[in-house]
């Protein structure tokens, strides 16, 4: 199990990580997603023990690594784990072989042992024709796959990855991540893995905190942020394409948006967000109850269906549908909002009200 | 699993014995030499040089001296430098290259071999000896051109124009050519862009370069003390140099602490100015494809006068001081050569039976003592400015890391002879158990290690920058200690911008005359202040051909210092 307790690290007066709680079983892989500058590499850092957290304990396995309330931390060598960066940080003056055989040659193992192992872990990531070529004699992908051979070769029991795929083409990082996802099963090591890719995190991650502002914002599978995001940062963060969130805000004869009047029921008195999932809205000629009319802005084919965007003023929505529009971009649409949305959330983002269906 | 408290943020152990070091080196000996003017039986010292009856002689009139030095010296390079800057940098004038490197060289020439190139040339009869090439021809040369404050001024202003070269073809390297094209699509000319986008952009490059030649030529000891003091023009470090040497310590001290000061000051005003206003750093990644002036008609007239100036400044001292190496006569300079200065055996009829360097054991010491000093300066002043600079790298914050930075850089504000005077405070005498190590190479080494560190860092600095933290940091993880990082993975990967620091450390050393010649002694003689005695004493070819020997040293070991490091000078990129 790896666990995090209360853990907040600041640097003087400036607190990257706020306070975070959260723990993962044996061989899960845990996903920090959020934007940059949200603390994410932060906590990573503090796991691989190049930070000391300022307050809060980690466990590992069961075992205390790092107590910030103490000023206590385990060398970060002794800890088991590996750190895989996003740099790659590999060293530029050895070869693949020398990069990858470094690291057990300082654990002083033995070298036919470790022949052996360089030789196990270049193979499994495919690289083994690689091995006597130095780092800037290969490509960005094969860096990669060298920077995870490095890392694995000690075998540790938790494996960190710090925006990985960030630097790698958009083919290549499709690639990768299954690649990724093989090599977790293949070592069974739990992983944390880093990135601001929403995509990346609920493809791969079997347990996801979004943190947002050195918070997570939720923590929880990847099923359960699209079903139920806790507040209107995740609900807007997660999903491709993500929520919509319609402002709602109380007029003299009830609730308005964009000033004119909608039958809604906000659960709270004051203004309040009503969140809708993509495909649950509708465009309609019509002119129906609920209905906003917006400008379309865009249009595009996906999976034979089509994804609308649509706006008016600072109010974005994108909406999935069967049939193409008929109008043109630039022109008027009439979006129709179902009679209950999915959920509210109030104006500082956090969800109001008792409905936690995740029916669309 | 074990863990083990951190009783110390990352780096404190680290910081603390870098700044332990640094204090040692530098701190220590500044204060101590207050310390000893404040004792009661030197504390007259202040009084006798700031407001006694020889105040005048003794302190104002040097310093009236000095200050007509800086101003003259930093105004003649900002004109030089900036124009030769302007040229290389800006303009489509021929053989810019060329030009280009031919503005780095006069900083290669050590200042008191230009001053010795100076007297050659121009020497009249009026302190008697051999008169110069100049009066050798028969052309009687006034004594404003011979000695004294104008040959100082211009072989100051040579020297130091590089450095203004350095400085300001850097600045105009970043100027951005959207900016100046920019400029042009509003319809202005040529000029106008110079003075309306271009000057305003640089000021802060030309006022660095200014307070930078300033500050170096109030300290130079070298060309004042060759051309002054025979007609008894005295600068500050003259002064202080005179005053150690007739044994008025505690008085020579107060005029290094005034000199000092003199010279700090003018640096932090310069600063100020800089830091007054807005920064306009416009580094970009973008490639810097300056769209050049172009100079028309006006080519070659530039093209001629930049030449002019950089022969005069290089290839003219070089010519003057080998030839002089060879020739009997500084009044025959091309002719009757002999190889005897360089190769001859004792012979009584020639300079009273001074043997050519070859077999001069004074020399021979010299040179050894010279370059040993290089070696060992070099070795331990990269190692503390690896560290150094390592050190704040890599743990910036913190008030520790600031102090660091900032003493490392104190050198710059005490000119060399000062700086000498301070070490002769600090450990000419003996403290505690330790034995005095005035005479002694360690004094020489310790000395030197500290007034180059300033430099030594910032070469350290550079060469950190390339090692991104990320690579030692994946060491760290994998569990090697500090030193083995630090020698598997950093300093391999550093090699050749320490190896190329090193040698310009070397070279600094090797050519330096103010920093060593209050540390000199007949035990423990270095090139550069025999070739200074030497010319003092009227042997001009062989102060000369030591001159050579220094000349060449510094200039081989500049230029694989070059090579080493594949010096961006992205102003000369196309």
């Amino acid at each position: 199990m790896l666990e995090l307790r209360n853990l907040s690290k600041s640097f003087g007066d400036f607190q990257a990580v706020k306070s975070v709680s959260l723990s993962v079983p044996d061989g899960a892989f845990l996903t920090l997603l959020g934007p940059s500058g949200c603390g994410k590499t932060t906590l990573l850092r503090m796991l691989a023990g190049l930070e000391l957290a300022s307050q809060g304990q980690i466990v590992f396995d069961g075992q205390l690594v790092s107590d910030g309330d103490k000023s206590w931390s385990v060398d970060p060598a002794k800890r088991n784990s590996g750190l895989v960066f996003q740099s790659y940080a590999l060293w530029p003056h050895m070869s693949v072989r020398g990069n990858v055989e470094w690291p057990l040659k300082v654990a002083r193992v033995d070298k036919s042992v470790r022949d052996q192992r360089v030789a196990e872990v270049l193979a499994l990531l495919n690289i083994a024709e690689l091995a006597d070529r130095y780092p800037n004699e290969i490509s960005g992908g094969q860096q990669q796959r060298v920077a995870i051979a490095r890392t694995i070769a000690p075998k540790p029991k938790v494996l960190l990855f710090d925006e990985p795929l960030s630097n790698l083409d958009a083919k290549l990082r499709v690639e990768m991540r299954t690649e990724l996802m093989r090599l977790h099963r293949a070592t069974g090591a739990t992983t944390v893995y880093v990135t601001h890719d929403q995509i990346e995190a609920m493809t791969m991650a079997s347990h996801v905190a979004v943190m947002k502002d050195g918070r997570v914002e939720q923590f929880g599978q990847p099923d359960d942020l699209i079903r139920v995001p806790e507040t209107a940062f995740v609900a807007t963060f997660v999903g491709t394409p993500p929520n919509n969130l319609v402002p709602v805000s109380p007029g003299p004869d009830g609730p308005v948006v964009r000033g004119r009047p909608i039958g809604l029921r906000p659960p709270v008195e004051g203004p309040c967000f009503a969140m809708y999932r993509p495909e649950a809205l509708r465009l309609d000629d019509q002119n129906a109850d609920r209905t906003l009319t917006m400008e379309l802005v865009e249009a595009s084919r996906i999976a034979g269906r089509t994804m609308v965007t649509m706006v008016d003023g600072d109010m974005r929505l994108t909406a999935i549908v069967d049939q193409p529009p008929t109008a043109e971009i630039g022109d008027s649409v009439r979006v129709v909002l179902p009679e209950r949305p999915t959920c509210w959330f109030d104006d500082m983002g956090r969800r109001v009200g008792t409905d936690r269906t995740g029916a669309g | 699993m074990t863990g083990r408290r951190v009783l110390f943020r990352q780096g404190t152990v680290l910081k603390t014995i870098v700044l332990a070091l640094l204090v040692v080196l530098i701190v220590l000996p500044l204060i101590r030499t207050v310390l000893v003017t404040l004792q009661p039986d030197a504390i007259d010292a202040w009084s006798d040089v700031l407001v006694g009856r020889l105040s005048h002689n003794l302190f104002y009139r040097p310093l009236v001296n000095t200050l007509i030095l800086g101003v003259g010296v930093s105004v003649g390079c900002v004109l030089i430098g900036g124009y030769l800057a302007w040229l290389v940098v800006m303009t489509n004038m021929p053989l810019r290259r060329t030009i280009g490197v031919m503005a780095t060289l006069p900083f290669m020439i050590p200042s008191f071999a230009t001053a010795l190139a100076w007297g050659t040339l121009f020497r009249n009869d009026r302190v008697g000896g051999q008169v110069g090439f100049i009066q050798g021809l028969g052309v009687d040369v006034p004594d404003v051109l011979a000695w004294g404050m104008l040959p100082s001024l211009i072989v100051l202003t040579l020297h130091y124009s590089s450095l203004a070269f350095t400085v300001i073809a850097a600045a105009l390297a970043t100027v951005n050519s959207d900016l100046v094209e920019a400029a042009q699509l509003t319809g202005a000319k040529g000029v106008r862009v110079v003075l309306g986008i271009i000057l305003p952009v640089t000021t802060p490059a030309l006022v660095s370069a200014a307070s930078l030649c300033f500050a170096g030529a109030v300290s130079n000891f070298a060309a004042p003390a060759l051309l002054g003091l025979p007609v008894r023009m005295q600068t500050l470090s003259t002064r202080l140099f005179g005053m150690i040497e007739v044994g008025q310590t505690a008085r020579g001290y107060v005029i290094g602490i005034m000199l000092v000061l003199v010279s700090a000051l003018f640096l932090w005003l310069g600063n100020r100015v800089i830091s007054g206003r807005r920064s306009y750093a416009t580094i970009t990644g973008k490639g810097g494809r300056a769209k050049r002036f172009d100079l028309r008609g006006a080519k070659w007239p530039l093209f001629g006068i930049a030449a002019v100036i950089l022969l005069v400044a290089t290839v003219v001292p070089i010519v003057v001081l080998v030839a002089s190496s060879l020739a009997p006569s500084s009044a025959q300079l091309f002719g009757n050569w002999t190889s005897h200065y360089w190769l001859g055996q004792s012979s009584p009829s020639i300079a009273q039976g001074t043997p050519g360097i070859a077999y001069n054991p004074d020399i021979v010491r010299a040179l050894i003592v010279t370059l040993g000093l290089g070696c060992a300066v070099a070795v331990a002043g990269m190692a503390v400015g690896l560290l150094s600079a390592y050190t704040v790298a890599r743990h910036r914050t913190g008030w520790a890391s600031a102090t660091i930075t900032q003493i490392s850089f104190l050198p710059l504000l005490v000119p060399g002879i000062a700086f000498g005077a301070a070490y002769i405070a600090y450990l000419g005498a003996p403290i505690g158990p330790l034995p005095a190590l005035y005479g002694t190479f360690a004094l020489l080494v310790i000395a030197a290690t500290a007034y180059l560190l300033p430099f030594a860092v910032q070469t350290g600095r550079a060469v950190i920058q390339q090692v991104s933290g990320e690579l030692e940091e994946s060491a760290r993880l994998t569990g090697a200690s500090f030193l083995r990082r630090l020698a598997e993975i950093t300093v391999p990967l550093a090699i050749r911008g320490l190896v190329a620091g090193g040698l310009l450390v070397f070279v600094k050393i090797v050519r330096d005359l103010s920093l060593v010649v209050l540390l000199f002694t007949p035990t423990m003689p270095v090139l550069s202040v025999l070739a200074y005695r030497y010319a003092s004493e009227g042997f001009t070819q062989f102060a000369n051909a030591v001159a050579v020997v220094i000349l060449a040293l510094s200039i081989a070991m500049t230029l694989i210092a070059q090579r080493l490091q594949a010096k961006s000078q992205p102003w000369l990129k196309n």
